[in-house]
């Protein structure tokens, strides 16, 4: 079998153990090796996509490896379409970042790429995991590489306040899984996904359940009351760990709500939609206005996030198949879009050392490749037809729609509260005056290689998301089915 | 009639002898360098008994009118304490030539408690649990204070002597009320007797006998409300006899604790008292480490924060309960010697406070790296191994119905993360502040082992868990 999703995992591991033990003078050496392991991961899981049965219901290259067999805890993977896109994204994503770093990164270069495979390896292995404890033993290894990226690379002093920040609001979320995973266990003698999918709870323990999984994945999300983390995790962040923390990082929350919390507990995901509703219909007005008087450009992108995750919970909660899929689409698209707006301005912050709004101005005039791309990826983030984002929004509010008129038409407001953040913003740093700007360097030709892809990837998606939408239909249908019964 | 019993602890004679031969060898030899050659040999008798141990003919046995019994449990324990034993010898090694010391004696010592502490484990009789914990503890006191030109290492010796022998009162009373009360000491005789009263009807007399041996169990392992002492004598003493004293005499000191409680004296009159201890060691030690910044008082502190997760273990009292004690217990073990090799490793004498380790990442970025897993791996981050210990130690609770025990020790370990994540900001965000030596290679060895063993464990624990759940059947059954 060389389609195995081990080997899948295992490479970017390997790779990253390879790195550590080339010699350190050939710093050249270390970049193209790990460049080239992450490209051959993206290019084996994109066989993956190429063998994948799209009518199947079931978990598809499903493997067992022993981990506590006698506790009847395994290592026990497969992917259906919902996972098989995020596994793309993840392997789409890393090379990027690995790109950004290319010259940006002047300390420690071997211990950048090392950390970023680490991260991949563990991410790949979330999306993959079927077992419910081993997920949350992923879900949390993210900690350890993340804390790193943005503590070591980070740009401020100030980023070691955001990389505690990070680490612990994640953490104390995430434990109280732990424990409602632990009494799953206790209780079923299994951590197995597929056997808890027939498991029957009595609603109070579902409801109890549901929380403590809630309280872990809101902060990953990030719902409103949590949700404080991101922005300043995203502000201290270099551009490749900003890539990755929008890119994959805010999808395990609600990858793990798809999951895990709702074919889990019918009964409470019922109990406890107008609830997410609410939170996430705050979320969006809130974050769109607090957007709206931020002066960091990356906040304002951060903040923008908040808002389209929460838009993804509305579309899951929605429980029709539009929404979900709307909501996975969207997920996918904002995997792109922000990364790319990340992208951008990180390339601005390399180039100016600032990432203050007010600096900015009249950029249209000295980087007009960059304002282009720019203005695509802003567009791209206000979801205009024709872009990724816009197929995503417009199915989250269709399916809204049948579930709950007012709450879709609140979350419609965050839409046009998009717009004007983004344009707004698009129009401070590109249009105007030239103001304190010294450096005339539009993008180099790595960056626009770079960034290429996003570009192809949104218009696609865009234009033509039947074969995103396709792989995914009879996973989301099997999912309604069970959310439903 | 003893024939069978002699072969049967070979080990302990073998190193009794080779102690003796060593501290001879030490008077007669009149060399001021006299101590690395016989640390050396120590270790080396360390490890031949260790291969006596494993390939004793005799396993399971009881031995001396019912004195001593060899089983699985002991096997495993005791396998287990010479190979700690065995890495802090090889870890002091270098210390002695920096640090010049000259007193040969506390290697002798070493080998002397640890030899106790070997008769700890296999103890089936309250007289001679009490005379091995005895003797260890006197072996401790001395090394506690053996570096007499230092005060904090003479006062930490007089602190840990007054306490030891006060708690060893209280446990030496708790036997004599035990003794009074059931007029037996041989374990088995007690646990017969203790099966005749049913949970409710424990008489009140048998209740305070069992409160005093737990209260002087409680002080030996530094659990809450008596582990004032810890902090003081962990700072005070020598760095390697901190990393003895943390690592070597939990081991010996937990598994006699298992014998004595889960087997004779099967009680709920002390699963409450432990079940509070153990609450209050973990939210004692996630909150008072947090202000120190000397790094053995940190260390100490965490320490107890740890006994506080492994009586988890201890207060369940069943079957996954007492495997998961004994899983976190090896994991503990194993962190523990990882972060006294790193600390011995930074040897400078001013060498005291954690912000000295600012900038590691830069002068000794491996050194960094491996301290930085370990704390991660304190800190009980997945996929290390100190994970794996907590999230069997929180089934277990659950799974016994403890689910406020879980739910105190799932918050304070997020709380201790604090401070564990503390030593990663300083050693890669600081300023370099110190330069420190390399290390020597048998540090460095064993610093590469335990950091392979935290690092991969998680890939393939089952070993672990089958051990630990047979030594748990052995108690139990």
């Amino acid at each position: 079998m060389v389609l195995s999703l081990s080997y899948l995992i295992l490479l970017p591991l390997l790779g990253s153990v390879l790195l550590l033990v080339l010699p350190d003078s050939n710093i050249r050496l270390i970049k193209r090796v790990g460049l080239s392991i992450s490209l051959i991961t993206f290019v084996y899981s994109l066989l993956f996509w190429i063998c994948f049965d799209n009518s199947c219901t079931k978990f598809q290259f499903v493997e067992q490896i022993p981990w506590l067999s006698f506790s009847n805890i395994n290592f026990y993977y497969g992917i259906d379409g919902i996972s098989l896109l995020f596994l793309i994204l993840t392997t789409f994503l890393v090379p990027s970042c690995l790109l950004v770093g290319w010259s940006s990164i002047s300390k420690y270069q071997r211990e950048y790429f090392v950390a970023f495979l680490v991260l991949e390896a563990f991410m790949l292995a979330v999306f993959c995991m079927l077992d419910v404890l081993l997920f949350f033993v992923f879900f949390e290894s993210v900690l350890i590489p993340m804390f790193i990226i943005i503590g070591v690379w980070g740009s401020r002093q100030r980023k070691i306040r955001a990389a505690y920040q990070f680490f612990l609001y994640t953490l104390f979320g995430s434990v109280f899984m732990l424990l409602a995973i632990l009494f799953i266990y206790f209780q079923t003698g299994t951590t197995d996904v597929q056997i808890l999918y027939s498991t029957e709870w009595s609603t109070r323990r579902q409801i109890l359940l549901f929380i403590a999984f809630f309280a872990s994945f809101a902060v990953k999300i990030p719902m409103v009351p949590v949700h404080i983390w991101l922005p300043e995790a995203h502000v201290e962040a270099p551009t490749a760990g900003s890539v990755i923390l929008a890119g994959i990082l805010l999808k395990l929350g609600t990858y793990g709500l798809l999951r895990f919390s709702m074919p889990m507990f019918p009964e409470a995901t019922a109990y406890f939609t107008p609830f997410i509703y609410t939170l996430s219909v705050i979320a969006i007005i809130y974050t769109s206005l607090t957007t709206l008087r931020q002066i960091d450009l990356k906040k304002i992108i951060a903040y923008s996030s908040v808002a389209h995750m929460n838009f993804v919970t509305i579309g899951m909660f929605s429980l029709n198949v539009q929404g979900i899929e709307g909501s996975i689409l969207l997920m996918l698209s904002h995997g792109l879009v922000s990364s790319a707006l990340f992208l951008c301005v990180g390339a601005l912050y390399d180039r100016h050392h600032t990432r203050l709004v007010k600096y900015y101005g009249g950029l249209c005039s000295t980087m007009p490749i960059f304002s282009l791309i720019f203005l695509f990826f802003t567009l791209g983030n206000m979801s205009l037809p024709g872009t990724s984002s816009f197929v995503g929004e417009f199915l989250i509010l269709v399916g809204a729609f049948q579930s709950n008129t007012s709450i879709a038409t609140l979350a419609a407001i965050g839409m046009v509260l998009g717009a004007a953040y983004s344009i707004w913003l698009y129009n401070r740093v590109v249009f105007g005056n030239w103001k304190h700007i010294h450096n005339f360097t539009d993008l180099n030709r790595r960056e626009l290689c770079l960034i290429a892809p996003f570009v192809i990837g949104v218009l696609w998606m865009g234009i033509y998301p039947e074969i995103f939408l396709d792989c995914m239909h009879s996973s989301v249908n099997n999912l309604i089915s069970m959310t439903t019964k | 009639m003893f024939d069978q019993d002699f072969v049967a602890i070979l080990p302990e004679i073998f190193l009794i002898n080779a102690s003796i031969i060593l501290l001879m060898y030490g008077v007669f030899c009149r060399s001021r360098f006299i101590i690395r050659n016989i640390a050396w040999l120590g270790l080396l008798s360390i490890i031949v008994t260790l291969l006596l141990h494993v390939n004793n003919v005799c396993t399971t046995a009881n031995l001396f009118y019912n004195n001593l019994i060899l089983d699985n449990f002991t096997f495993y324990c005791k396998m287990f304490l010479l190979l700690s034993t065995a890495s802090v010898i090889l870890m002091c090694l270098d210390y002695f030539k920096q640090e010049n010391v000259y007193a040969f004696e506390s290697i002798i010592l070493i080998l002397f408690s640890t030899c106790s502490m070997l008769l700890m484990i296999s103890a089936y009789d309250l007289i001679t649990m009490y005379l091995a914990i005895e003797l260890q503890s006197l072996c401790f006191y001395v090394i506690a204070a053996s570096q007499r030109n230092s005060e904090f290492s003479t006062e930490a010796g007089l602190k840990y002597f007054l306490l030891g022998a006060f708690s060893s009162g209280i446990l030496l009373f708790g036997c004599s009320l035990l003794y009074g009360f059931t007029g037996v000491t041989n374990y088995e005789e007690l646990a017969k007797i203790m099966l005749s009263f049913s949970s409710s009807n424990t008489p009140g007399m048998l209740a305070v006998a069992i409160l005093f041996i737990a209260v002087g169990f409680l002080f030996k392992i530094t659990a809450v409300p008596f582990h004032m002492w810890a902090p003081d004598v962990y700072e005070g003493s020598p760095t390697y006899v901190t990393a003895f004293f943390s690592i070597a005499p939990k081991i010996a000191i937990l598994a006699n604790m298992l014998r004595i409680f889960v087997f004779s004296l099967y009680d709920p009159t002390w699963q409450q008292l432990f079940f509070f201890s153990s609450a209050a060691s973990m939210i004692v030690g996630a909150l008072a480490a947090m202000s120190q910044n000397k790094i053995k008082r940190l260390l100490a502190y965490s320490s107890i924060g740890h006994i506080g997760y492994i009586c988890i273990g201890f207060c369940c009292g069943t079957l996954e309960g007492i495997a998961s004690l004994l899983i976190a217990l090896f994991i503990y073990i194993c962190m523990t010697i990882n972060v006294f090799a790193a600390i011995l490793s930074l040897r400078k004498n001013t060498f005291k406070y954690i912000g000295d380790l600012g900038g590691l990442s830069r002068t000794n970025p491996v050194l960094a790296i491996t301290l930085a897993i370990t704390m991660f791996s304190y800190a009980g981050i997945p996929p290390l191994a100190g994970f794996c210990s907590k999230f069997y130690l929180f089934f277990a609770a659950l799974g016994s119905g403890l689910g406020l025990l879980a739910f105190i020790g799932v918050v304070t370990s997020v709380i201790s993360c604090f401070y564990y994540i503390r030593f990663v900001k300083i050693m890669y965000f600081d300023t370099a502040w110190i330069l420190f030596e390399p290390m020597d290679r048998e540090k460095s060895l064993i610093l590469g082992i335990t950091l392979l063993l935290i690092l991969f464990f998680f890939l393939y624990p089952s070993p672990l868990f089958l051990i630990t759940h047979q030594m748990a059947l052995r108690l139990c059954f």
